[in-house]
């Protein structure tokens, strides 16, 4: 499986074919990662966090592989397990776990590649935090924080470990659910600056949603997940167009 | 009073909670992050001496040490001397006899530390050296200060593996609970009183600190802040 084959227009991102049993959900999931923002779209319960935690590192997968470009992460075949921390990706769970005895400054730069260079570190947390809204919560304590606050500094934090890790793009980055919990203005505004952020930093982003609106807003790949197996994947106009026509009739009816 | 062995006391107590804490930190989180065979087995050899009469530690430490087995000839030879009967043979008898006191309230701080934050540190490339002293210790100092406390406290109320290993040299083995035994053998109940009120005192004072811990919870992952 190699990731630029003369001719393949688009590069590989990631590659998943897995197999894995949890609780009353049998995931069998198969797909590549082509785009560089892509959206595992599907209702609660339907496996997609499981995904994003086996990619992680988090969840050794019964069976099956999972390639990050050239690298094998997951490959049950041979044994091969890549531990969390030395896997070419950088994650924020669906819950935002703040360290509590560190400031919000000290949690967005504890992933941070740059700490041979503090004076650009800094620089570059503070873009982050400026494009969150955070920066002038900097010297707070997480128990300071409102809920949405702990959640944007959660995903700013991934996007600082994710932007400094080696090359530009060498990070993947998996976001479960970045945005919920977050009223829809700042979320909306949020999402596009975000976007246009990580083309920047030509850093791929592999996100869970069950929000059409967010698919659609990001201008996604979306891959669809029901009961543990992909079911389509393709841009959000074929994927979720249903969807959009059902939540516009909706709109309308109430109008 | 015995002010020499008060002065023993206290040099014990304070060798065996700094061993015991280097020893039951990696032990301790080592049993609380994971679960199976090997883990209980280990967790039933540190708690034995909770259950066993602490003569039962003491006599296999005396054989252990003394002349009739390999590695007690092998340690006369390294020392020059028995290592039973003498201050080192006290704190190998202390920090084995007080090990469940400096174990038990690691292990379930630690276990108590939510997953999330390991696997939020962890996601963010953290090595687990770094995951464990960055996010896993400052959140369970309260659990730390409790094993250290109640290790420091067990050695200093330590009496029968001290009796069996140590005997009573002055200076060398006679703690503050061998001297209260020797006042009342002796019949000196007026000194045996004074002896007994310190240790009391003393019991009462660290209790009394650890009650009063709870309020240095407010850093600890059990009341960490966690969205949802």
């Amino acid at each position: 499986m190699s990731v630029s084959v003369p001719g393949e227009s688009s590069p590989q991102f990631l590659k998943v074919n897995i197999n894995h049993r949890i609780g009353a959900v049998s995931l069998n999931v198969n797909f590549a990662q082509t785009a560089p923002w892509t959206v595992l779209f599907g209702p609660s319960g339907s496996g997609k966090t499981t995904v994003l935690r086996a990619i992680a590192g988090f969840v050794r997968p019964d069976a099956g592989s999972i390639l990050r470009g050239g690298t094998v992460l997951v490959d049950h075949a041979s044994g091969v397990f890549v531990p969390a921390h030395l896997r070419p990706v950088r994650s924020a769970g669906q819950a935002a776990r703040l360290f509590p005895n560190m400031t919000v400054r000290s949690n967005a730069i504890y992933g941070s590649g740059l700490t041979s260079k503090p004076a650009d570190a800094m620089e570059t947390v503070e873009e982050v935090m400026r494009l969150f809204r955070l920066q002038n919560l900097l010297d707070r304590w997480p128990h300071e924080l409102s809920g949405g606050e702990k959640q944007r500094v959660s995903v700013a934090r991934a996007v600082v470990s994710a932007i400094t890790y080696g090359q530009p793009g060498a990070a993947l980055l998996l976001l479960d659910e970045p945005f919920s919990g977050l009223d829809y203005a700042m979320r909306d505004e949020l999402v596009d600056s975000l976007k246009e952020y990580l083309v920047r930093w030509k850093t791929p982003v592999l996100s869970v949603t069950h929000d059409v609106g967010e698919a659609f807003q990001l201008g996604a790949e979306v891959i669809r997940i029901a009961e543990g197996e992909v079911v389509q994947q393709g841009p959000v106009i074929d994927v979720l167009g249903d969807e959009r026509r059902r939540l516009m009739g909706q709109l309308r009816a109430q109008a | 009073m015995d002010f020499e062995a008060l002065w023993l006391t206290l040099r014990l107590a304070v060798g065996t909670t700094a061993i015991l804490l280097v020893v039951a930190v990696p032990l301790a989180w080592w049993i609380a992050s994971g679960h199976g065979v090997k883990r209980a087995l280990v967790q039933s050899i540190v708690a034995l001496p909770l259950v066993l009469p602490p003569t039962v530690l003491g006599f296999y430490l005396l054989i252990a040490m003394g002349p009739l087995t390999a590695p007690g000839r092998l340690l006369i030879r390294m020392f020059g001397h028995p290592l039973a009967f003498s201050f080192g043979g006290l704190l190998v008898g202390s920090v084995l006899y007080s090990l469940p006191f400096a174990v038990q309230p690691l292990v379930a701080g630690f276990q108590a530390v939510d997953r999330g934050f390991i696997e939020a540190a962890a996601g963010l490339g953290a090595r687990p050296a770094k995951v464990f002293s960055s996010v896993v210790l400052p959140m369970t100092r309260a659990s730390l200060l409790t094993a250290a406390v109640l290790t420091f406290t067990h050695t200093v109320g330590e009496f029968g593996v001290v009796l069996m290993l140590g005997g009573n040299i002055p200076g060398e083995t006679r703690t503050l609970s061998i001297s209260l035994y020797d006042l009342v053998q002796d019949g000196n109940y007026g000194a045996a009183n004074q002896t007994a009120l310190v240790l009391i005192a003393f019991a009462m004072v660290t209790l009394l600190a650890i009650y009063l811990l709870p309020s240095m919870r407010k850093v600890d992952g059990r009341q960490a802040d966690i969205v949802r």
